[in-house]
């Protein structure tokens, strides 16, 4: 009787002991899934940088090999650059122009020149994609979608660089 | 369960006849000994059960033990996964900048925008000079035999193929048309002009040049025959600053 007493505290003694070493090893693997789950969320962070860095390289190194001249528009300091290959050709500022009604968000890549518009007073408009539209200061006189967002540079600059490039030609989103 | 169907699972054992009734309140006192007579271990092990439970229900943790292991055994693969793509990329962005360097050079080059009629002068990212220019009138003249010309500076990337100190203009049919004048002969010494290149040309091919003008009043216009034209000053800085295979982009 005694024996049998022994082996069942023997057993529970077993047991509990089993039980909290399992409710460490809860800890440490709680501790060890934080740190992952940060790891992870970092290393997403850099994969989307590294991704949009190597789309901006790949675009640049097409442009380097191409005969085309494009535009490259940092949308946080409101510059542009129009380049050939390697060289820059042109530097210009540009503003936001305010459009009534909901206007679609830019996003970071390359887009396509679709159209060459010359409107009413020789009014000329640069259209992107459907998605972005160039103009010189004054508003245009032509009719377009709306929701695309629109930007001004100054009169001079925006001759320049509605003559220099054709459709087809391509210009770089950078946020 | 009905009465008939314990007796089917009679026939099937004991066993789970004597459960049932014992569920329903319903024990025979006669010919069914308990469950716990026939395995006396029995006990022991209701005890391990339900100490087990206990320490199941009262750790959570522990309860999600197998989950969880698998769970931190699939983000360890996902973070190695990822660091493996974020290694291969940085790696392929390497090359590419690297690439791109190679390509990228610090020389001195022209750019000419005939739309705002100003010529830079260029060195990597750096504007080194700026000036106004004069370039092609985009006028026609036609003669009446049927030549017509148009005046237009050369759009595209060109090269600076070489450099003459105080040019001779050599005057061409159009300048004798353009005046109404007689067309003379190829080596007439009346083609031969000298001071209105200014002092310095900068030769572009098909008789296209950089050179100075005695019409400074109209630089920042259309007003050449396709020569870009520069004011004496910033003329001697370009003509001084470019050589032999410098590229000059028109647009």
């Amino acid at each position: 009787m005694q024996s049998k007493m022994t082996s069942k505290t023997i057993w529970l003694v077993l047991l509990f002991s089993l039980f909290l070493m399992g409710a460490d090893n809860g800890d440490q693997s709680g501790e060890e899934r934080g740190k992952l789950l940060e790891q992870q969320k970092q290393l997403s962070a850099r994969l989307t940088t590294l991704k949009r860095e190597q789309d901006y390289l790949v675009f640049q190194r097409t442009m380097y090999a191409s005969d085309s001249k494009y535009l490259i528009l940092n949308m946080s300091k409101k510059t542009g650059q129009l380049k050939y290959k390697n060289r820059i050709l042109k530097n210009f500022h540009f503003e936001r122009v305010s459009v009534s009604g909901r206007v679609n968000r830019l996003t970071r890549g390359a887009l396509t020149l679709t159209q060459k518009i010359e409107g009413d007073r020789k009014r000329k408009l640069l259209v992107f994609d459907k998605s972005l539209v160039m103009q010189g200061v004054h508003a245009p006189a032509t009719k377009l979608e709306t929701g695309i967002p629109r930007f001004s540079l100054s009169k001079k600059d925006f001759r320049s660089v509605y003559y220099a490039i054709e459709p087809g030609a391509k210009v770089y989103i950078m946020l | 369960m009905t009465v008939k169907e314990n007796r089917i699972k009679m026939d099937d054992g004991r066993l789970t006849r004597a459960v049932h009734e014992e569920e329903r309140g319903n024990i025979q006192p006669s010919g069914h000994p308990s469950i716990v007579a026939f395995f006396p271990c029995l006990r022991t092990s209701v005890v391990i059960v339900m100490v087990q439970v206990f320490a199941v229900l009262s750790c959570p943790a522990g309860a999600e033990t197998v989950t969880e292991t698998t769970s931190i055994e699939k983000l360890r693969s996902d973070v190695q996964s990822l660091q493996g793509q974020a290694m291969q990329l940085d790696e392929g962005n390497k090359g590419l900048r690297n690439m791109l360097r190679d390509i990228d050079d610090d020389d001195l080059y022209l750019v000419v925008d005939t739309e705002s009629n100003r010529l830079e002068m260029r060195q990597g990212n750096t504007i080194v000079l700026t000036a106004k220019v004069g370039t092609g009138s985009r006028q026609f003249v036609k003669e009446d035999r049927g030549r017509s010309w148009y005046f237009e500076s050369p759009m595209g990337s060109l090269t600076v193929l070489g450099r003459e100190r105080n040019p001779v203009w050599i005057r061409p049919d159009w300048s004798y048309v353009e005046e109404n004048m007689p067309i003379p002969p190829r080596n007439d010494p009346d083609r031969f002009v000298p001071d209105v290149l200014g002092k310095y040309a900068i030769l572009l091919g098909n008789g296209y040049k950089i050179h100075g003008t005695k019409w400074k009043n109209l630089l920042g216009t259309h007003f050449t025959h396709g020569c870009v034209s520069l004011g004496d000053d910033d003329l001697e800085i370009v003509y001084k600053s470019v050589k032999t295979g410098t590229k000059v982009y028109i647009y």
